[in-house]
Parts: structure tokens; C-alpha cells; sequence
């Protein structure tokens, strides 16, 4: 009998699908959501009709921010300044020690349960105290904000540094990879999906935590938490209102930014593949 | 016969115990003897809990036996991975998602660096024409998660002999993959084996992948976990597709299934 060579095509590497880039500009993407702000539009429309004292109508919204626009964007920009760098210093923070209890099971033991009593108590609560012992300025809103993000980093860093399937560590272990090795090359990358779940809920969550600082420090400072209590002990609605509508808008950003820089680091990672094949 | 063949594995009385539960204990591996010539391919079968895997892990200093020693060349399995001799490929890829299959290939290059400069001068194919024999040209700079499960498994063979080991360990590498892949990755294995002459130790539970593969067959039994039988192959190589529908092959077969029935039914 002739030898039949089996000739195997190898299979085509699957390319990866991108969806069209301004597939967003389709009616069928943005129409739900228009539809959806008019509609609301209207119903606060009609309850700032019917209950005048408790909402302004939004075009008195849009003069305040208009006419005091300066005041504004410097509020926005202290509460962001003060957001963006207790989420630095919390992600810092988070992610040595994430390393620390991942590679040394007593740091473990000692660290997490302390970690785990300072997110169950209430950040309000911490805030005033905070405020006493380190007075009107900037670093009680770090200390705030930081702790706000220290706990879902630490938690979700360490759980991905620790998720490496055995088969890799047992293939770079024999070939002697150093503990720093492994954890450089091989530990690291292999938490960053988890870091980055971490981030998508703790970017928008540090104005949460700036906000909080500045009410507490009410008057003493900058910042659109301090503005919104202001304007409330002057009760101007639409003031409020006016911050309130930054702070939502600053927030989607940071979500916004969170998301790219994860399409940006992450782009290996399966739920970032397209998922057509 | 030379009389001078080096030893490249060699094991001696190793026994190896897992505690299972309720304080009572297995006996993965009880006074095993094992050695293997060095460049010879050997293949480890056996039923699921023979221990076959255990011994693998022994030899690549994953694991250290109760009693008993593990020899690779001539120094202890944890010297050997220090001094970058052994190679595994697991049963999955094992592959990093977030490099190219060219990036996974070189890392282990790069960690323990020491031992990557001491073997510096063994000659051998370059790392691309490693992946080119390996028919990974066109996937070199792809993502794992982009190839099928054949083209991964063979980005871990190459990841394995890349470092040009004086052995290779093997875990049922094939098992997870449908027959025509295999059976074109069994092939592929043999041509790097023939050129790069390491030992290789392949565990697997394929009688016919074993006689195809191997010089030489050690067939385990399990509870507790030992080597019945070692069954020579003399047959010729290279070993290609045709070899698979000879009378000889069929007999090497038959001997190595009977060994194995006889190994369950023994115990």
C-alpha cells in the first residue's frame, strides 16, 4: 500500500475582529440613550414645575454654570486634583502590599484582617476625625480618598498575583526562575486584569472620596464637595445642582479614561479580544 | 554494546506519599528504580494513579521523595534546573496570554540568567528557525490566545527544547488534542528530538503513541504506585506515518497492552 502522507492545512490563525470603529455613529447605538435623556428631561422639567422649592429647572442649572463657569472649573479642578491623588496614593499602597501578602503568608495573616476592620468602618466617620487630627488642607482628602480605593486593589491585586495556573510555575521552575523573576515576569501581567477590575470601580469611587473630605472640611477649602455645601447653607438649588451635575460628569470621565488605558494594557486579555471568531 | 553508555536519569528506591484524607495516606510511589540512557527516549504509561506523573515531577525536582534518590546527569534535580539541563512541557501549553509565541518562547532565556551564559556556547538551531521547524513561522508574532490548541502545545514544545536541555520532561503533552494533530505533532517531536539529542522522559496513557515514540517502555501499576514491566522497541527510525500500520508495530502494541492488563489485574 503507498504511504499516505496526511497533509494537515494548519489552521488559520483566527485574525482577531475589531467591529468597525464608528459603528457608535449607527442610530441603533446612540438613539436609546438620547431617547432616554429627553424623556428624563422632561419629567425634571415637570417636577421643577410642580415643586419649585425642591428642584431648579434645568435651564436656571445652565445659567449658574455659565455665569460662574471660573468658580466652577476651579472647584472641579481642586476635587479632581485631590481624587486623582489619594487614587495614587491608595493604588500605591494597595499594590506593595498586595505583593507583600501574596509572597509571605504571615504578612498575610497579620495585614488583611487589619485591612479588612478599616473598610467596614464607615468612611464618614473616619472623615471629621481625619479633618481634627490633620487639619483644613490637602492631606486629609488624600488620606480619604486613598482609603476609599486601598481596600478592592489590594483585594483584587493579591487574588490575581496568586492566580497563576500551576503548569506555568512548574515550567519556570525548572528552569530556576528567582522568586523576583517570577514574580516580575509571570505574576505581575498576570494580575493585571484584576487590577484593572479594581480600577474600572475605583476611578469613579476617589470622587466619591474627595467629595467626602471636602463636606466634612465644609468652608475651608476648595472643591465642589465644599461648593455643594455652600450653596446648600445658602439654599441655591440650582448651585447645587450645578455641582452636582460636574461631579457626574467628572466621574463618566474617569470611567471613560479607566476604560482606554485598559484597551490600551490589556489588549491580550480575552474580554478584550473580539468575541467574533 | 558499549559498556560506557552515561546515565542521564537515574533513580533509585524512590518512594513518594501523599496524605488523603481522614489522617490514612497514598502511596504514590513505592521503591521505584528507574535509569534512563542518556538521548534515549523513554516513555512512562500506566493507569490514572500509577504514580507516572509523580515520577515525572521527581525527576524535574518539583517534588523531593520520602526515600530514595533522583539523579539528572549526575547531580541532583534542583542543581540540574539551576544549571538550566531540564525542559518540561506540561499537559496544557501553558502558555503567557500576554505574549507573542516568539516572547514565550525566549523567556525562559531570560530568567536565571547565570546558567543561560554558562550554556551559551552549546551549539544549536536559532530560536526562529526552532519555531520555523516547528511550523510557527507565521505565528511567531501572534498571541497564544490567536492559535489553536495544536499550534500552542507546539509553541510549548518549542519553549522546552529552546533552552537546549540535556532532558526533556514530558506530561501526556498530547492528550489534550484530537488524533491527526497529534499524530502530526508526534512527528514534529521526533525531528527535534533526532536533531537537538536530549533525553526525553514522556508520560503518557497512548500504547500506540508510546511505541511510536519510544526506545524503550516502562509500564507502571498503581495502589501502590511501581514499574511492572520495561519493554525494549526495537524498531527503526524515523519512525513515519506508514510505521503505524506494520505487523511490528501491532506486536509492540500488543505486548505493551498485555503488560498493562496484566499490571491492573495483578494488583
Amino acid at each position: 500500500m503507498a504511504e499516505q502522507e496526511v497533509i494537515m492545512p494548519l489552521p488559520a490563525a483566527r485574525r482577531r475582529t475589531r467591529r468597525p470603529s464608528l459603528g457608535f455613529l449607527h442610530p441603533r447605538m446612540w438613539l436609546p440613550l438620547v431617547l432616554m435623556l429627553v424623556l428624563l428631561g422632561f419629567l425634571w422639567q415637570w417636577g421643577a414645575h410642580k415643586l419649585p422649592y425642591l428642584l431648579p429647572p434645568l435651564e436656571d442649572i445652565g445659567t449658574t454654570l455659565k455665569e460662574d463657569s471660573e468658580y466652577y472649573l476651579d472647584s472641579a479642578w481642586a476635587t479632581l486634583k485631590e481624587a486623582l491623588g489619594g487614587l495614587g496614593l491608595g493604588l500605591v499602597c494597595a499594590f506593595v502590599l498586595a505583593i507583600v501578602v501574596s509572597e509571605f503568608p504571615l504578612a498575610r495573616r497579620a495585614i488583611m484582617p487589619v485591612a479588612v476592620i478599616l473598610n467596614v468602618t464607615p468612611l464618614v466617620a473616619i472623615a471629621p476625625a481625619l479633618v481634627v487630627a490633620f487639619g483644613f488642607g490637602m492631606l486629609p482628602k488624600l488620606i480619604v480618598t486613598g482609603l476609599i480605593c486601598f481596600f478592592p486593589i489590594l483585594i483584587n491585586t493579591s487574588m490575581g498575583l496568586r492566580t497563576v495556573p500551576q503548569p506555568v510555575l512548574q515550567v519556570y521552575r525548572t528552569v530556576n526562575a528567582s522568586r523576583l523573576e517570577t514574580l516580575w515576569y509571570i505574576r505581575i501581567p498576570s494580575a493585571m486584569p484584576y487590577l484593572f477590575a479594581a480600577l474600572r470601580i475605583v476611578f469613579p469611587l476617589s470622587i466619591v472620596g474627595a467629595v467626602v473630605a471636602e463636606l466634612s472640611a465644609a468652608g475651608s477649602s476648595k472643591g465642589l464637595g465644599t461648593a455643594i455645601s455652600l450653596a446648600s447653607s445658602m439654599n441655591r438649588l440650582a448651585a447645587v445642582w450645578a455641582s452636582i451635575a460636574i461631579l457626574a460628569v467628572l466621574g463618566s470621565l474617569l470611567l471613560l479614561a479607566v476604560t482606554l488605558l485598559e484597551r490600551r494594557v490589556l489588549h491580550w486579555h480575552e474580554t478584550r479580544q473580539g468575541s467574533g471568531r | 554494546m558499549s559498556v560506557a553508555t552515561a546515565t542521564s536519569i537515574q533513580v533509585t528506591g524512590a518512594r513518594r506519599v501523599y496524605p488523603s484524607g481522614a489522617g490514612g495516606e497514598l502511596v504514590a510511589l513505592n521503591d521505584v528504580d528507574l535509569s534512563v540512557r542518556a538521548g534515549s527516549f523513554v516513555s512512562v504509561i500506566g493507569p490514572s494513579g500509577c504514580g507516572k506523573s509523580t515520577l515525572l515531577r521527581l525527576v524535574a525536582g518539583l517534588e523531593d521523595p520520602e526515600r530514595g534518590e533522583v539523579r539528572v546527569c549526575g547531580v541532583s534535580p534542583h542543581e540540574a534546573a539551576a544549571a538550566k539541563m531540564l525542559g518540561l512541557v506540561p499537559q496544557t501549553p501553558a502558555l503567557l496570554p500576554w505574549l507573542s509565541v516568539l516572547g514565550n518562547v525566549k523567556l525562559p532565556a531570560k530568567v536565571n540568567r547565570g546558567a543561560s551564559r554558562k550554556r551559551a556556547g552549546v551549539p544549536g538551531p536559532s530560536m526562529e528557525e526552532l519555531l520555523r521547524k516547528a511550523g510557527l513561522q507565521d505565528a511567531m508574532h501572534k498571541l497564544p490566545s490567536q492559535l489553536s490548541g495544536g499550534m500552542q502545545q507546539r509553541a510549548a514544545i518549542v519553549r522546552a527544547f529552546a533552552l537546549r536541555p540535556d532532558v526533556l520532561l514530558m506530561d501526556e503533552p498530547f492528550s489534550a488534542l484530537d488524533e491527526f494533530t497529534r499524530e502530526s505533532l508526534q512527528e514534529q517531536l521526533l525531528d527535534l528530538w533526532d536533531e537537538l539529542q536530549a533525553t526525553v522522559l514522556f508520560v503518557t496513557h497512548s500504547v500506540t503513541e508510546a511505541v511510536r515514540l519510544s526506545d524503550r517502555i516502562v509500564v507502571m501499576a498503581p495502589r501502590p504506585g511501581r514499574i511492572t514491566e520495561v519493554i525494549d522497541v526495537d524498531l527503526p527510525r524515523p519512525r513515519g506515518s506508514a510505521l503505524l500500520k506494520t505487523p511490528e508495530f501491532h506486536h509492540y502494541e500488543d505486548l505493551v497492552r498485555d503488560a498493562l492488563r496484566g499490571a491492573f489485574h495483578g494488583s
